[in-house]
């Protein structure tokens, strides 16, 4: 695939083109600060933009905003945006305009090589990525709610699939087969008074909505 | 004409009260050249503070008073009389207000028997009063010059035992004395917790990350298996130590308030907070922000407020409202639980907590109240000074 990458930190700039071209992946530019950010985007045209949150000139959430404004420019464009700590709002934010081709991650994440690689294939696929911590904060900050009703494996599902993750994941990382994580899947939905989705990305999208409105 | 005579016999009663003050402290003046002939000869030194002590009761009784009657508050500055006896006795002879106080007394002497002007005044009054209102319909003319006695008993009163400007400065000093040391307490506190967390947290798990990674390297040829699990842990250790520092980074400056300012950080807050939180914060989004000092602390009250609504309360509601006032920015953070917080200044110096709150907001010369009567709701309310 042909990356772009946004990153101050040389440092971690050098260790993710290391990654990403061991990886067998193209690095085919690199912005160090937010004004070189669009540019190399519209120029290159890359399967994924991986961008950092935080850059130069104001370390605000320059990556962020340069992440949507890219998606506004570029309909579709998967982007991967990390950062050293996840906002719910930024969650929220990125995934406005729909969850198709959006990754939003924690930097530590890319230590887990094997999974962050699985991810950026995801969101470059199309898919979602959601960082763990985001979904646990959606789903433990409500009281009293239908979530409440759902059994622990219901609930494992549940935010397997709000990370971003497709059945064959699931069943997977839980040791359990296919036809059971369909089935609790459809008690999830049942439960949430979700109307049954199809897979992919919107199954993501109905689940995040339901979160976010909870 | 009733109103008018009512409202005479009100000022009456207060002239009354005045001279009654007035006779007291006539009497009390007695004592006081007891207690000069005692200071003088040594003998009852001690006797100093404590007569200054109560001239201040007899003197804020005077300004309740007034304050009743012209609906005016006269501030009062006195520096606190503690300590052992010579701390006491000097700040009880070079308190300025000490002085204030005892001219006032003086004054008070003379001018505390207007009251007895108010009796001729009735007697004239009333019948020629009575006359210009029932017979001829006009507007009563003597008696409400009672009330214009009484009038002048306030104000006279009022600038007498108003502050002198370097009574006020020496409370002023005496104030910023005390919050700046709160200040620089809860800063060393922090400081202290600060680093306590990265050594026993990070810290250690760097350590613990680096010895597995030593192993590893160790292992690397004789048993990859053994070396494959160090790596594993000390992949976890890694991983840790940066959950960690983010916990850490997040208790001194959450990185929102730095990307979004006061209104968007404090809106992600209500977001994650466990209740239905309304924000009104409109009055930030334009405009410059706040001193970074500031805003931290408007996030630190409404975060502390929220946690404990949502902890101790059993409210499912709260709302926070943010404005700007004319002297900075005023924050309210209100629940529908049951109240009865408490309120008491504990001893902890850090900055959590509601003596955490108080003690933050004082550091940045605020003001903080908290009403939290059993039954519910209770109300924060922080007003921070700056300039916009």
């Amino acid at each position: 695939m042909r990356v772009v990458i946004a990153e101050d930190n040389a440092l971690l700039r050098e260790g993710m083109v290391l990654l990403l071209t061991s990886a067998g992946h193209e690095v085919v530019a690199v912005a160090a600060a937010e004004p070189e950010i669009l540019p190399a985007l519209l120029a290159h045209r890359p399967d994924i933009a991986v961008l950092d949150v935080r850059m130069p000139p104001n370390f605000r959430d320059e990556g962020l905003r340069a992440a949507l404004e890219a998606r506004r420019q570029i309909p579709g464009l998967p982007v991967l945006v990390l950062s050293q700590y996840v906002e719910e709002a930024y969650a929220a934010e990125l995934l406005g305009g729909g969850a198709s081709g959006i990754g939003y991650l924690l930097k530590d994440r890319v230590g887990r090589v094997e999974e962050f690689l699985d991810a950026l294939d995801r969101v470059a696929a199309g898919g979602t990525a959601l960082d763990p911590e985001v979904v646990t904060e959606l789903l433990t900050r409500r009281r009293s709610t239908p979530l409440d009703s759902l059994t622990p494996r219901e609930r494992e599902v549940l935010t397997l699939m709000a990370e971003g993750h497709d059945n064959t994941t699931i069943a997977a990382t839980l040791v359990i087969t296919e036809r059971a994580v369909s089935k609790h899947i459809g008690n999830v939905f049942l439960k949430l008074r979700l109307p049954p989705a199809d897979i992919g990305h919107r199954r993501v999208l109905a689940v995040l909505a339901y979160l976010n409105n909870a | 004409m009733r109103e008018t005579v009512r409202q005479a016999g009100r000022a009456t009663v207060q002239l009354a009260l005045g001279a009654g003050l007035a006779l007291f402290s006539c009497l009390f003046i007695t004592v006081l050249l007891i207690t000069a002939i005692g200071t003088v000869t040594l003998i009852g030194a001690w006797l100093l503070p404590e007569t200054v002590l109560l001239t201040r009761r007899i003197a804020g009784a005077k300004r309740s008073m007034a304050a009743r009657w012209s609906g005016q508050e006269i501030p009062e500055a006195y520096q606190p009389i503690t300590g052992t006896i010579r701390d006491r006795l000097r700040t009880a002879i070079h308190d300025p207000s000490t002085f204030g106080d005892f001219r006032w007394m003086v004054a008070d002497y003379g001018y505390g028997c207007l009251v007895v002007l108010a009796l001729p005044l009735w007697l004239a009054g009333l019948p020629s009063d009575g006359v210009r209102c029932g017979l001829l319909g006009r507007r009563p003319v003597v008696l409400p010059l009672i009330s214009r006695l009484a009038d002048l008993d306030a104000a006279w009163s009022a600038v007498l035992l108003k502050p002198s400007p370097k009574a006020l400065l020496a409370k002023r000093v005496e104030q910023l004395t005390q919050t700046r040391a709160g200040a620089i307490a809860a800063h060393s506190a922090e400081l202290r917790r600060i680093e306590r967390d990265l050594h026993d947290g990070a810290q250690a798990r760097l350590v613990s990350l680096s010895m597995r990674i030593g192993l590893a390297k160790r292992a690397y040829e004789r048993d990859p298996e053994a070396g494959r699990r160090l790596l594993d842990e000390a992949q976890e250790h890694a991983e840790e130590a940066l959950a960690e520092l983010r916990h850490v980074v997040r208790g001194i400056h959450p990185p929102i308030l730095t990307d979004r300012g006061l209104a968007g950080a404090v809106r992600a807050l209500a977001a994650t907070s466990g209740l239905d939180v309304t924000v009104q914060a409109d009055d930030l989004d334009d405009g410059p922000r706040a001193p970074v000092a500031v805003e931290s602390a408007a996030y630190f009250v409404v975060a502390e407020a929220l946690t404990n609504a949502a902890k101790h309360s059993g409210s499912e509601r709260a709302s926070v409202t943010i404005t700007r006032t004319r002297p900075g920015l005023r924050v309210i953070v209100r629940d529908e639980g049951k109240g009865g917080a408490a309120t008491a200044d504990g001893g902890d110096p850090g900055g959590t907590g509601l003596p955490g709150m108080r003690r933050r907001v004082a550091a940045l010369d605020g003001t903080f109240t908290i009403t939290s009567p059993v039954g519910g709701p209770t109300v924060i309310e922080a007003e921070l000074p700056c300039a916009w």
